[in-house]
């Protein structure tokens, strides 16, 4: 980065040094970075930390943090491709060791979790560390149905959210990200998804989850499900046909080193019948597009779940993979028109979300049913890679 | 004397008979002779046509045989260059289409080349009308024409098959009852609107054609707008009273569907 495009300014009466910890708050309230500042000061009281702030700069800022201005970033809900290229240019240009990125609600993170998500990559063991938040019980459904389940099968990570807002980076994972965000830059693609995990897995870096709690996680701004839906599933699947020499190798899950933490049980079925019915709508009227997708066996199995009641209504684990893996391999071979088919896909999944709340309204644990679903997924691995290769067939 | 008359009307008998003889025998021969000339004009016409047809075939194949050897010689030399390396590191992700960029590009020089002696063909016949011939190519700008419409044909139900696609799609996921009601609309709407151009573009059928299409698509603009009002007042209701939750107007919502979709969380 030229020194004529920085925009960097010190504030701290600290000398400049080498810091050993980069800190990129995302634009925030100044309530709120107030709290994140107190917070990093209690959980870094002797590293030598550097904190980016985007809007005027704090007054009553901590001493032993070193505060300073940098470019503004627009981050709503989800990290931008630019935000990793200027993370890289400030953590060269600090000669830090790791960079730790938090977007807006981060002032919910208590200090311990943000010390945990830095220290891995301080000690240069971990090159990408990533949050395991806790959230309520019917939170995060798009990742729990799709993101988790396909990252996990695919990639060989256990990884519970693919896609966060906070991270802890090592220099050379930051660079990395760096190098692909400017890709996407370059190509005026600005808005697009980046893929932190199976960039890491990919590159063969190490990858590593750290509990931290409850967490304020923010929402898009149009929290319309056709657009939120569209937006990321269609990203992972771009992320997963780039990658398709890496995934279609075989790999060995990592065992699980943290139990599936037990959420409390709740009753969210009001919404059932709503999304059975919308789902049958679907199931009526979409599917010639439908039939264009699905192989015949998936075809015949939403036909039969499709006149249970919504009380009963379940959707059979093997039967949700098998659809999001010929939907990624209709992705690929654009059968369809990607957006139409995007859209074809959200009958299915409310399908999904409602056979999920029954499962937990029966007495099964949210976690331990999307568990059974990601191990769906990793035993269907065989038959995505079969129809990736040979897109023609439809294997039993 | 009496012998003489007899003489006279034997003659005059003889007279009288013998001109229908020979009238018969020459109109045979007018019509015969009127065939033969149409005959050979036809055979005329056609020994004229010939070489135009010729030169249209053969300036058709050597262009086409032309188009697929560029065509191999793009292949093989975009391959050797790499391009759709090259292009995929420039345009990233932003590469929209199932065919790689070499394919696409092999296929559009042979086609460019199949046009272009399509284009000299038609020339060439033409050129074979233009001396001294009486007969009309009036059909030449009608065949032209022809080939427009029947462009105008395919765009047309490409982007109806489209569009209905997208409004299917869309209505069922807003969860509107008559959405497959609404796709054909939509459908059927753009395949008139393409049917009325192309008719205009032929000069077929002139005023007629206006006022029936203009009745047809008003027809069914009307029966759409009354549809999607009539049924759609759930759906503006739902809206309405989202906005006006989310602006603070109205207090706590008492039915248990809202507060729980309020639990559930997408992302």
């Amino acid at each position: 980065m030229t020194a004529e495009n920085s925009t960097f300014a010190e504030t701290s009466i600290i000398d400049r040094t080498a810091a050993h910890l980069l800190v990129v708050c995302s634009a925030i309230p100044p309530e709120q970075l107030d709290a994140v500042l107190a917070n990093l000061a209690e959980a870094f009281p002797v590293e030598s930390v550097v904190v980016t702030a985007q809007d005027q700069l704090p007054v009553n800022a901590p001493t032993n943090l070193r505060i300073i201005s940098a470019r503004q970033s627009n981050v709503t809900w989800m990290l931008k491709p630019e935000d990793f290229v200027n993370a890289y240019e400030i953590g060269r240009e600090q000669q830090v060791r790791a960079i730790l990125m938090l977007g807006p609600g981060a002032n919910s993170l208590k200090p311990q979790a943000l010390r945990e998500l830095a220290v891995a990559a301080l000690s240069r063991s971990i090159d990408l560390v990533i949050p395991h938040y806790t959230l309520p019980p019917h939170a995060g459904l798009i990742n729990s149905a799709i993101l988790y389940p396909l990252t996990r099968a695919l990639f060989a990570t256990r990884t519970r959210f693919p896609l966060t807002i906070d991270l802890g980076l090592s220099m050379r994972m930051v660079e990395h990200l760096a190098t692909v965000g400017k890709r996407f830059v370059a190509a005026n693609q600005v808005d697009a998804l980046l893929w932190p995990v199976s960039e890491a897995t990919v590159a063969g870096f190490a990858v590593d989850e750290v509990e931290v709690g409850t967490r304020d996680v923010p929402q898009p701004s149009d929290p319309d499900i056709n657009t939120i839906l569209a937006l990321v599933t269609g990203s992972l699947f771009a992320d997963i046909e780039a990658k398709a020499a890496f995934w279609q190798r075989p790999r060995r899950l990592p065992p699980a080193h943290r139990q599936a933490s037990k959420t409390a049980l709740t009753d969210g079925t009001a919404d059932v019948p709503r999304m059975v019915e919308a789902f049958r709508l679907a199931n009526s009227n979409l599917q010639e597009i439908w039939s264009l997708v699905l192989s015949p066996n998936s075809l015949l199995a939403l036909k039969r779940i499709s006149v249970l009641d919504a009380a009963v209504f379940r959707m059979p684990e093997n039967l949700w993979a098998r659809i999001i893996f010929d939907f990624v391999i209709a992705y690929r071979l654009r059968t369809i028109n990607r957006g139409h088919l995007l859209g074809a896909l959200i009958p299915l999944y409310l399908s999904w979300v409602a056979s999920h709340l029954n499962v937990t309204a029966s007495g099964t644990s949210s976690e331990r049913h999307i568990e059974a679903v990601a191990a769906a997924f990793e035993a269907d691995k065989p038959y995505m890679v079969a129809r990736w290769r040979w897109p023609d067939r439809f294997n039993s | 004397m009496q012998k003489l008359i007899a003489g006279i009307s034997q003659t005059s008998r003889l007279a009288l008979a013998s001109p229908a003889y020979i009238n018969d025998s020459s109109i045979w021969q007018h019509i015969s002779d009127a065939l033969h000339q149409s005959l050979y004009r036809v055979l005329t016409l056609l020994i004229e046509v010939l070489p135009g047809i010729l030169a249209l075939f053969v300036a058709l194949a050597i262009f086409t045989s032309c188009g697929m050897l560029i065509s191999r010689l793009l292949r093989c030399c975009l391959s050797w260059v790499k391009f759709d390396l090259r292009l995929a590191r420039v345009s990233g992700d932003a590469w929209a289409s199932a065919s790689p960029p070499t394919e696409i590009v092999a296929r559009a020089s042979f086609w460019i080349c199949v046009l272009l002696g399509l284009i000299v063909g038609v020339s060439a016949f033409d050129a074979s009308y233009a001396t001294g011939t009486a007969l009309p190519i009036s059909l030449l700008p009608y065949v032209t024409h022809t080939v427009g419409a029947v462009f105008l044909l395919i765009a047309g139900i490409l982007i109806a098959r489209f569009l209905a696609r997208s409004v299917l799609i869309s209505a069922v996921n807003a969860q509107l009852q008559y959405a497959r009601f609404l796709s054909l609309g939509v459908k059927w709407l753009v395949l008139v609107l393409t049917a009325a151009m192309a008719l205009d573009h032929l000069e077929v059928g002139g005023k007629i054609v206006d006022l029936a299409f203009g009745i047809l698509f008003g027809g069914i603009v009307l029966t759409l707008a009354l549809a999607v009002g009539l049924g759609s007042r759930d759906l503006v209701s739902r809206s309405l009273e989202s906005h006006v939750e989310h602006s603070g107007e109205r207090g706590p919502v008492a039915h248990d569907a809202s507060s729980s979709s309020e639990q559930l969380r997408h992302f």
